[in-house]
């Protein structure tokens, strides 16, 4: 889920990111072309704006790809893609006559704020940047103004049209859809936060769960003897004293074990301690100490088989401990089976697991050990 | 084994809160034996002005972990040994750092096993009971002393087999030598720049038994390079 709404996000950046390309596009074909070819006898120099109409169709593929690829570009390229755009703005306002400076045909200075969106898009700084682009383009027209006296009201009126509706567009464009990233990203962010929440949520749980279930099982044990124990049972008894000591075992197995990180090696050796337990045979299980390493699922299988046999077969007794490193983790079973084969040499594993055996004074150990390589 | 030292029984305190644990240990040591318990109560405080060449002592008194007062306790150089079920490696390594000179945990803790380590640690000897070894073996921090391979498998085999004579015949060699790997893994230990009062002691009698020779004592590091001290 996390997963999906993260990519929703890209999604967003991407797309708006393609909507920017579009407009610019559309609008530099259908609009500054069109008033290009269909003015071409009311420019001064009309060749100066079908060069313009083409540099501005290079720098704005070249912020196109720049801006799909989703880098963010270099101030020193952008600084000069900048000034090339506003070039182009220069030059159709000079191949302009002075009296169409604000007519349709000075296409630029209303269009190349697009070319400044697209190549501020991914700048850091971007929306202070394309202010001061948006200002330098107003500037340059409120100069060339200046320089032919065009200032009579309807001029001044159709600049300050343009000039409030091309940087409502192109401006309202970019900082809208960054703020639609924006939102969007927060929301990924939001939505892996709740993931982890669940993760946690669902571990406590079963952490929980568990913990009920030991209760019970131990609970079970301790009310079964004291009750016999109050029916008149004798401490004295072999087999009582026996169950007391498997009961206090258990008890101090509860107190002691850590249940904060599930690991799969060690739910699965405690999955079979239970199931000895269950047969009354008296497990001593130290503490799992150090941090276990992330292991692949063949070493723990490696690691935990040999051991698991010598338990499962132990007829009264078994002590389990596990050592673990950062670079090693060693399994070793002690126990009362007289069963289990058991190998002179060290085996090894294809995991690299190595299995040592040995068998002394009715008990066998067997040892399992992992060293990263 | 060490007691070549002392004159007359060694003398142990026990801080226990459990009444149950209190008696077990009573009838570890009763008398005639290497033993004598001087002194019991269930808080530090109630055996505090007690002379005894070792206190046993419990690290969870009513429900509180006591491993900070470890470093207060072995300020005037009393040996301590902890004794308790809270068997995890950085529990017993926590313990080791703070000066204590032995660790029995009570899930394996027999009369045999216990009066050897109070012995080793009275004579100022070097003790490795089996949650030591896990916890030299395993110690991952910078401070960690420089074992050889052969330490710290005899280490890791003591903490896992069933006895020392085991671990000799898993290794192929004597069981003089493991205990020799296991009681110089030991001294390496205390001497790894931390602040243990008996460190000292312990070092000479490990020059004295040959353990080590005068001129291995240079495992120091100065305190002032412990981030916590």
């Amino acid at each position: 889920m996390t997963g999906d709404i993260e990519q929703v996000a890209r999604r967003y950046a991407r797309y708006t990111a393609i909507g920017a390309v579009v407009i610019a596009g559309v609008w530099h074909v259908g609009y500054d072309l069109t008033v290009t070819v269909t003015g071409w006898h009311d420019f001064r120099w009309p060749v100066l704006a079908a060069v313009a109409w083409v540099v501005y169709t290079a720098v704005g593929a070249v912020a196109a790809v720049a801006l799909l690829r989703g880098a963010e570009p270099s101030t020193a390229g952008t600084g000069l893609l900048v000034a090339a755009t506003l070039a182009v703005d220069v030059a159709v306002m000079l191949a302009c006559h002075p009296r169409d400076l604000l007519g349709t045909i000075d296409w630029g200075w209303g269009s190349v704020g697009w070319v400044g969106v697209m190549l501020l898009w991914n700048r850091p700084r971007r929306r202070a940047e394309l202010i001061a682009f948006l200002a330098a383009n107003a500037g340059l027209m409120l100069a060339a103004m200046a320089v032919t006296g065009t200032f009579d009201r309807v001029s001044v009126a159709k600049y300050l049209v343009v000039v409030a509706g091309s940087i409502t567009l192109q401006l309202g464009y970019s900082v809208g859809c960054h703020a639609l990233r924006a939102s969007a990203e927060d929301a990924a962010l939001l939505a892996r936060r709740l993931a982890a929440d669940d993760a946690w949520r669902m571990s406590a749980q079963r952490i929980h769960a568990d913990r009920l279930r030991r209760y019970a099982a131990i609970r079970d044990v301790a009310e079964d003897l004291l009750e016999r124990l109050a029916d008149g049972a004798d401490p004295g008894d072999a087999r009582v004293r026996e169950e007391c000591t498997a009961g206090a075992l258990r008890l101090r197995r509860l107190i002691t074990e850590r249940e904060d990180v599930p690991d799969a090696l060690v739910t699965a050796l405690r999955e079979r301690i239970d199931a000895a337990e269950r047969r009354k045979v008296l497990v001593t299980v130290p503490p799992f100490g150090g941090t276990l390493p992330d292991l692949a699922d063949r070493v723990r299988e490696d690691l935990l088989r040999v051991p698991l046999q010598a338990l499962d077969g132990a007829r009264s007794r078994a002590r389990v401990t596990v050592s673990a490193m950062s670079t090693m983790v060693s399994v070793a079973v002690v126990a009362d089976n007289d069963d289990l084969p058991v190998s002179p040499a060290p085996v090894r594993e294809a995991s690299g697991v190595v299995i040592t055996y040995q068998r002394q004074g009715g008990e066998v150990w067997v040892n399992s050990i992992w060293q990263a390589p | 084994m060490g007691q070549q030292h002392l004159a007359g029984p060694v003398t142990v305190a026990l801080v226990e809160d459990h009444q149950v644990v209190v008696d077990g240990v009573r009838s570890w040591f009763g008398q005639p034996g290497p033993v004598t318990l001087v002194a019991q109560g269930p808080t530090i405080e109630s055996v505090r002005g007690v002379h005894a060449d070792v206190l046993l002592l419990d690290l969870n008194l009513n429900g509180t972990m006591i491993v900070d007062r470890i470093g207060d306790l072995c300020e005037g150089g009393q040996r301590i040994i902890v004794f308790s079920e809270h068997e995890e490696p950085e529990t017993v390594r926590a313990v080791l750092d703070a000066g204590a000179s032995a660790f029995i945990g009570k899930g394996r803790a027999t009369r045999e096993s216990c009066v050897e380590t109070i012995l080793e640690v009275a004579a100022d000897r070097p003790s490795v009971t089996p949650p030591m070894a896990q916890a030299i073996a395993t110690d991952e921090s910078p401070h960690r002393p420089q074992l050889s391979d052969q330490e710290r498998l005899a280490l890791l085999y003591w903490f896992q087999s069933m006895s020392k004579a085991s671990v000799a015949a898993r290794m192929g060699i004597k069981e003089r030598t493991v205990r020799q790997y296991i009681d110089r893994a030991r001294v390496k230990y205390a001497a790894a720049g931390r602040p243990a009062p008996t460190k000292e002691k312990l070092l000479i009698c490990a020059i004295q038994d040959g353990l080590i020779s005068p001129g291995e004592v240079d495992v120091y590091t100065s305190l002032a390079a412990r981030p916590d001290r």
